[in-house]
């Protein structure tokens, strides 16, 4: 009997036989060519979107908040839906690239540049509402604590709302940081590959001089480590913080002990789909599907189902609360304005219910968590769902709060609360669409890492291992490649 | 001691010369650079400093020149400071509000020779300090954009002496004056005298809402055609058939007052009077009563009999209607075994119902004791029938001129056209009104009055009682007092001022005397007894066989009513009264038709008790439009239900759909209903018993400021936020609201430990000053005085329809009203909800840059300059009272022409410089994007600290009144330094444990605003109690389950 070598229990990371030359080749290519008749119609939408969002935003902050439809009683509506949104999808990329490095998921680095960029530019995105939702937003500067001269102010540390500039800006830079310490040997492959002077110029600054010297690597490693170290706690923390947000006011619906871990995987959840999504259209226009395989969709969709899975078990048990506490304000939050059906918002509660409970269910098939129209599909519905969870949380709550005198019109969006919406779209492809033309979306260092351990050219190396016998090889000291994805262990 | 003499130099002391000459030129008067040989500025030699200087000069004032930025500010300085006026210090002026009849003493509070608000005068024993919405509102009137500026003939601008030559060369006798009631004894002489000058002609008394029915009434009982002074106080049992006597029957002010003192509880010893009302629609004195039932308005004539009836003893009979008929048996019961403490008054201007009534007084004893002939009431003069015949005259071409003042029969005159037409065939009409209303617009002549606050001026609303008006302000435009125009005319060579002063020091004992009348606003007759009159019952028997035989009313009817602030449509150029969120249907800037659940059922396919079509109905402002169509003449309009109407009865507001020229603020608000008034006999009738109406399946918004009404819900009745009670029950079980209090807290400590174990923090010492509010819901009958006097004192923004409707309105203060019990006779309670100023305050901590605070005496402050706009404050306040300003609604913003298409033209107008004159500059202005809200008036508060402080006293609590305490008819808001023993706070708080409440105690949010529970002087089967027992019964049942 001979050994053959096959990993039944994994599929390679890598399709095809790649060497490292090709891999360089497949990812860089984008960058060299001219971009595609499809990119530019896809970039002066995205443009042509971003500027509607800054007209909008010039109305809000010229003529005032009441541009949006807001009101007396509900003081947060589409703005802070939309951040709490837009911060939940920049939670995938820093999961993906912290703690999946550090538990050593090899799967990570087929997506993990992609979806970090998304993380960044998702925050950037987040950024803006709470900026712009401010009556005042000349006025800022003032949740800044530094020294100043207006006497002995100082911002209000009680505040959620202040734990979430320091929470939002430190997960901003950080992930900044990782995704760019990441890029450096990249951007220097790129600067060496480069045809023009302004290029081998602008990328060799970008790059900062590296020059793949084993100190390099090495103190690249050591720093994308300490970034994992650092970032894995903020993939917890940022939602948690922003779950603060509503879970330390007094409004029923808001104060809500389960808000922090809900939060956080409902984040994962929504980024995992936004990264789908992504992915999806990144494979197929750039060709990339020997590096983001059926096999990474379908570890994302396993996410995906478990997260899914995860939140709707939070959203029982806040129902099963309003109930059990026999609390009637409680009650009437939970059990008649959200999951009421014929209740004036009781569709959204249900449209959140559909998108996030139950439809993700349909990836407990295998077939179905491989066929990628049922995972954009998806990732759509799920973003969708994710998106109405926090509308539910905050109109649903506001809308109906403690004096039924209070109990507010119905809320629905102006236009430019719409437009600031569409404009973070805008912004988000805006720079989706720059970072695809001038970064390598794919990272080609470590996809030459993992292809010592995985992949057909891997296969190949370890073809001489089908002509061992079984009794010599398992006491040959071969054993430790079967280790397949350690790709930092052999650094 | 010898002059020693002291020189600098030998020159000095020789006086030489060339000193001499030196010391002249020391300071050359002219200009150095212009030299005595050249005359040319530009042929001199300057010096090198000139040079500079003029380089200095100019460029400064270049860089002057060219700053364009540089706004011109217009101060102009005191160039010898007024004796009397120091800057920033306010002087109380008392005068008197006179709007057509309602006479209300008032002090003005003067700022810098503004008046900007209006407080009520407590030397009044009449409305003892109290002051309506009206009044409140009244200040803003007198900046009003769209007064008329100059006297006018035909429209165009001409003098005085033009006008007054012009007038008297077209004056053509039969002269008629037609006003609106006149209660000032100095103007009724000056009107005698110019009527004497010009033989043949007459003074008639027009009033929009008259009050002919009672005069006539009066008239055949008790042979005067009067009104009786009322004395709510003395009555243990009231009732009411349709009299809205709390809101807009004659003097609400004044039976506020008195009512109260009916109302209030003491809890050792809880007594009340009792009150029972009959009405068709839901009003405000209806909402307060203790029972209502309801009726068609066409059936007030049984119903009044029916009680007369059943007082005698008789049985209430030709009541159908079981319920209704149990509820005149039981009023008659109660009214007799009250005698001598009872009181009957019905608001129909029906003689005959007015009579049956006077018959009902005067079997219950009402005479002398809480109907007082002693001193009539003068507030109500007109007779209806007296106007139609000079309709009918100036048709004929019998009258020759007519002057018109502060009545305005073109537009509430139940056939204006009508009017209109005989006003043409007048020669010379004149009109005295300061604004270019309907009818003055149609005259020839238009001499503007001044407002009240520029007046000098007299009235006598009840016999005896005077109070006078004081100009607080030289009149703004080329306005005069319409007596000083009637003086000139009759050929008095004094003008009003002169003529007034000779009238009342004749009275008054001299100059000292009238200077004391003057300074004190009043003067008060001694205290008499009351006093009865003789009836004469002859005229009972015919009235009640009228009233018997009254026609049948269809299967709609309809009722015509005034709202609170709006009244006869006096208040529909006034922002703030637009603004104002009537009592019952919280409704802001329209006039619509009120409807019952049950017509909604039928007519609007919208049924109250179907959770979603509620919802849908509550949650979106447009609402279904109805056309109501009498005798030809239709009105389409939206329609609200109001829980509280009569099936078969709808009601529309009159006083809307103004003529435009009168301000911005008419634009587009409701639409008139005085056509649908009828003349019937001698009076006005506003009601119509025959009606159609339609839906006409369009949508027309109305911006409602609360569109929820009831605090129970499936998933309990919300009793932290509301308790009410009947006394029944309070009787059976004082402790009762105590004991639930208790029984919540219970958990956290109790009711005496919850503040500290009711939380994980430490809790502080709070020693000093801490600010409280108590505010009775008892006494509290949602009249809103107290909402404009907010709006007036702290400056508060109007935003207009098309915001309050998104909304965004500013109301500090706002009075919140809930129904309970049966939807198609709800109890109805109100409650003033302002910031309560939490000690635990829940949008303190999640402010980001700490704009908004507590003060070490317990106040919650807002910074304005500090907030930066995230409304986090106001989400997470479980009251809801804070405020945003969504749009630049008063100019303050730094980004120019941001107003301009965002708000509507009435806050524009609020903006005029003319209208800021009202704003008190005390208070902040608020810009865009910051969070406003009830302040405890902290300007009023410092002002009191430091006048103590000032006296090296502490302070007690005469030394401040914030300004919705002031403006309470019925005292229900107490306010003051509760951590002072003897402050009136610290002592009903102590006095009433057992009725004092806090709205959403259990949140541990520790506000500084207690309630005092309502008391319902109910003595069955208490509904409220009933209720809550039902409440309990469906808890438990969801725990079986």
């Amino acid at each position: 009997m001979h050994l053959k070598y096959e990993s039944q229990l994994r599929e390679p990371l890598v399709n095809g036989n790649k060497t490292y030359h090709q891999v360089t080749e497949d990812i860089v290519r984008p960058i060299e060519a001219k971009p595609s008749r499809l990119w530019y119609v896809g970039f002066y939408i995205a443009v042509a979107v971003l500027l509607f969002g800054v007209y909008s935003i010039y109305r809000d902050v010229t003529y005032g908040i009441g541009q949006w439809n807001l009101n007396k009683t509900v003081g947060w509506g589409w703005d802070i839906t939309n951040f709490v949104w837009w911060v939940g999808i920049g939670h995938a990329g820093t999961l993906i690239s912290a703690i999946l490095l550090l538990f050593r998921q090899g799967w990570r680095t087929g997506v993990n540049r992609a979806a970090e960029a998304m993380t960044i530019f998702a925050v950037m995105c987040a950024g803006q509402f709470p900026i712009w939702h401010m009556g005042r937003v000349w006025m800022a500067f003032f949740v800044l604590p530094y020294p100043n001269t207006r006497g002995p102010l100082w911002v209000n540390f009680n505040s959620p709302l202040l734990w979430d500039v320091f929470a939002i800006s430190t997960y901003f830079t950080v992930s900044l940081l990782f995704w760019y310490s990441g890029l450096l040997p990249d951007l220097a492959t790129v600067r060496d590959r480069a045809f023009t002077k302004l290029r081998k110029r602008l990328y060799g600054v970008a790059s900062f001089g590296w020059n793949g010297s084993t100190k390099h690597w090495q103190r690249h490693e050591s720093l994308s480590l300490v970034l994992a170290g650092l970032s894995t706690p903020l993939v917890l923390s940022v939602h948690t913080i922003v779950s603060f947000d509503f879970a330390t006011s007094v409004i029923p619906g808001w104060h809500t002990t389960i808000f922090p871990p809900y939060f956080v995987a409902g984040a994962i959840f929504s980024g995992f789909a936004m990264v789908q999504t992504l992915m999806v259209i990144i494979r197929k226009v750039f060709e990339m599907e020997d590096y983001i395989t059926l096999g990474h969709i379908e570890a994302m969709n396993k996410v995906i189902v478990l997260t899914g899975s995860i939140v709707g078990i939070a959203y029982l048990t806040e129902l099963f609360m309003g109930w059990y506490s026999q609390n009637k304000f409680e009650g009437y939050t939970f059990w008649y304005s959200r999951a009421y059906l014929f209740s004036p918002y009781g569709w959204s509660y249900w449209g959140m219910m559909a998108c996030n409970v139950l439809s993700p269910q349909i990836f407990w098939f295998r077939k179905m968590r491989r066929n990628l129209f049922v995972t954009f599909f998806m990732s759509i519905i799920v973003n969708i769902g994710m998106w109405f969870e926090r509308f539910v949380i905050i109109v649903t709550s506001l809308y109906r709060d403690y004096l039924p005198s209070s109990w507010s019109v119905y809320y629905s969006p102006t236009i430019w609360e719409i437009g600031f919406y569409a404009g973070t779209f805008g912004l988000f492809f805006t720079c989706f669409f720059l970072f695809a033309k001038y970064f390598p979306v794919i990272a080609i260092a470590e996809i030459k890492y993992v292809l010592k351990t995985t992949g057909e050219s891997y296969k190949d190396k370890m073809g001489h291992l089908e002509h061992v016998a079984p009794e010599v090889f398992a006491h040959s000291g071969h054993g430790h490649t079967t280790v397949e994805n350690d790709g930092a262990s052999h650094s | 001691m010898e002059q020693k003499k002291h020189w600098q130099s030998f020159g000095e002391l020789n006086q030489s010369e060339a000193y001499n000459k030196d010391v002249k030129d020391e300071f050359k008067e002219e200009l150095p650079f212009v030299s005595e040989e050249s005359a040319s500025f530009l042929g001199t030699k300057a010096p090198r400093r000139d040079f500079l200087k003029y380089l200095g000069f100019s460029t400064a004032a270049a860089a002057v020149a060219a700053s364009c930025e540089m706004p011109v500010k217009k101060a102009i300085p005191f160039a010898n400071k007024p004796e009397d006026i120091v800057p920033g210090i306010s002087k109380y002026y008392a005068t008197t509000y006179v709007q057509d009849g309602d006479v209300v003493s008032v002090l003005a509070k003067v700022r810098d020779g503004r008046p900007i608000k209006i407080e009520g005068n407590d030397l009044s024993p009449l409305t003892k300090g109290g002051t309506s919405a009206r009044v409140q509102a009244s200040v803003l009137d007198l900046y009003d954009t769209a007064r008329l500026r100059f006297p006018t003939i035909e429209g165009k601008e001409v003098t005085f002496e033009a006008i007054d030559k012009a007038v008297a060369s077209s004056l053509s006798g039969p002269v008629v004056i037609v006003t609106s009631t006149i209660t000032s004894p100095s103007t009724k002489e000056a009107i005698s005298q110019f009527l004497a000058k010009y033989p043949g002609s007459r003074h008639v008394t027009y009033d929009a809402i008259s009050y002919s029915g009672i005069l006539l009434a009066n008239e055949a009982t008790y042979g005067k055609k009067a009104i009786p002074s009322y004395h709510f106080e003395n009555a243990k049992a009231i009732v009411s058939i349709g009299a809205d006597f709390l809101g807009t029957w004659l003097s609400p002010i004044e039976f506020a007052k008195q009512y109260a003192t009916g109302k209030k509880l003491d809890e050792k010893n809880p007594e009340m009077s009792k009150h029972i009302h009959f009405e068709s629609v839901a009003s405000l004195t209806g909402s307060n009563a203790d029972e209502k039932y309801l009726h068609r308005p066409s059936e007030t004539g049984a119903v009044v009999a029916a009680l007369l009836s059943a007082v005698n003893g008789q049985g209430a009979a030709g009541i159908s209607d079981a319920k209704l008929k149990a509820g005149i048996e039981k009023a008659a019961k109660m009214l007799a075994a009250n005698k001598g403490a009872a009181l009957v008054v019905a608001g129909s201007n029906d003689v005959n119902v007015q009579i049956a009534v006077n018959a009902i007084n005067e079997a219950i004893g009402a005479g002398g004791k809480t109907i007082d002939w002693s001193a009539t009431s003068n507030i109500r003069q007109g007779v209806d029938a007296d106007f139609a015949k000079l309709v009918e005259d100036m048709n004929a071409g019998s009258v020759g001129s007519l002057f018109i003042h502060g009545a305005n029969p073109a537009y509430s005159w139940f056939d204006a056209d009508k009017f209109k037409a005989a006003l043409k065939k007048v020669k010379t009409t004149v009109s005295f009104n300061s604004k270019l209303d309907e009818t003055a617009e149609l005259c020839k002549f238009v001499i503007p009055d001044h407002n009240y606050l520029e007046s000098w001026g007299d009235a006598e609303a009840t016999t005896g009682h005077y109070s006078f008006l004081q100009p607080t302000i030289y009149p703004l435009f080329k306005t005069r007092q319409w007596q000083d125009s009637l003086l000139k005319w009759a050929g008095n060579p004094s003008d009003y001022l002169a003529f007034l002063k000779t009238f009342w020091s004749a009275k008054l004992g001299g100059e000292s005397g009238w200077n004391k009348a003057l300074q004190d606003g009043v003067l008060n007759p001694s205290a008499g007894t009351l006093a009865s009159a003789s009836f004469n019952s002859s005229a009972v028997a015919n009235a009640v066989t009228a009233l018997g035989s009254g026609k049948k009313g269809g299967k709609i009817e309809l009722v015509l009513y005034e709202k609170i602030g709006i009244g006869a449509g006096q208040g529909a150029a006034n922002p703030w009264l637009q603004e104002l969120p009537d009592p019952v249907t919280r409704a802001t800037w329209d006039n619509y038709v009120i409807v019952s659940p049950a017509l909604a059922k039928t007519l609007l396919d919208i049924d109250l008790n179907n959770g979603g079509q509620a919802d849908s109905y509550e949650v979106n402002p447009p609402k279904k439009v109805v056309k109501v169509t009498v005798n030809g003449k239709s009105v389409e309009l939206p329609a609200l239900i109001i829980p509280g109407t009569h099936p078969d009865t709808i009601a529309i507001a009159v006083g809307y759909g103004r003529s435009e020229k009168l301000g911005k603020s008419v634009v587009g608000t409701g639409k008139n209903a005085f056509p649908f008034a009828t003349l019937s006999g001698a009076s006005v009738s506003f009601v119509n018993t025959d009606v159609t109406i339609v839906s006409t399946g369009e949508k027309y918004p109305v911006a409602l400021t609360q569109t929820h009404s009831r605090y129970d819900t499936e998933q309990g009745n919300r009793t932290e936020v509301m308790k009410e009670l009947t006394l029944a029950a309070y009787k059976e079980n004082p402790t009762e609201i105590r004991d639930e209090r208790e029984a919540e807290l219970k958990p956290y400590g109790g009711l005496e430990k919850f503040e500290s174990q009711g939380t994980i923090y430490p809790v502080y010492d709070r020693p000093g000053i801490k600010w409280g509010m108590s505010v009775d819901l008892n006494t509290c009958t949602g009249c809103a005085a107290c909402v404009v006097a907010c709006n007036a004192e702290n400056n508060v923004s109007v935003v207009g329809k098309p915001e309050v409707l998104r909304g965004h309105e500013m109301h500090w203060l706002r009075i919140d009203r809930y129904f309970s019990g049966d939807m198609d006779n709800p109890n109805v309670v109100f409650q003033p909800l302002m910031c309560q100023h939490c000690d635990n305050a829940p949008c303190e901590n999640v402010c980001p840059v700490a704009a908004t605070n507590h003060s070490s005496e317990g106040l919650n402050q807002m910074t304005y300059n500090r907030c930066i706009g995230t409304r986090y404050c106001a989400n997470n306040c479980p009251y809801k009272v804070r405020r945003f300003n969504w749009a630049d609604y008063t100019g303050a913003d730094s980004f120019p022409n941001n107003q301009e298409g965002i708000v509507n033209d009435v806050v524009l107008d609020m903006n005029d410089d003319l209208t800021r004159m009202v704003l008190n500059p005390d208070v902040t202005v608020r810009s865009r994007g910051v969070i406003e809200k009830c302040s405890f008036c902290v300007q009023r508060l410092q002002e009191a600290k430091l006048k103590a402080k000032k006296e090296s006293r502490p302070m007690v609590d005469s030394d401040l009144k914030v300004a919705c305490q002031q403006a309470c008819p019925t005292n229900a808001i107490n306010f003051g330094n509760a951590n002072d023993k003897q402050s009136s706070i610290s002592k009903t708080r102590k006095e009433n444990p057992n009725r004092q409440f806090y709205v959403l105690e259990q949140l541990h949010v520790l506000p500084n605003v207690t309630y005092m529970a309502k008391v319902r002087n109910a003595d069955e089967a208490h509904e409220a109690g009933k209720e809550k027992k039902g409440a309990e019964k469906k808890e438990e049942k969801k725990e079986h389950a």
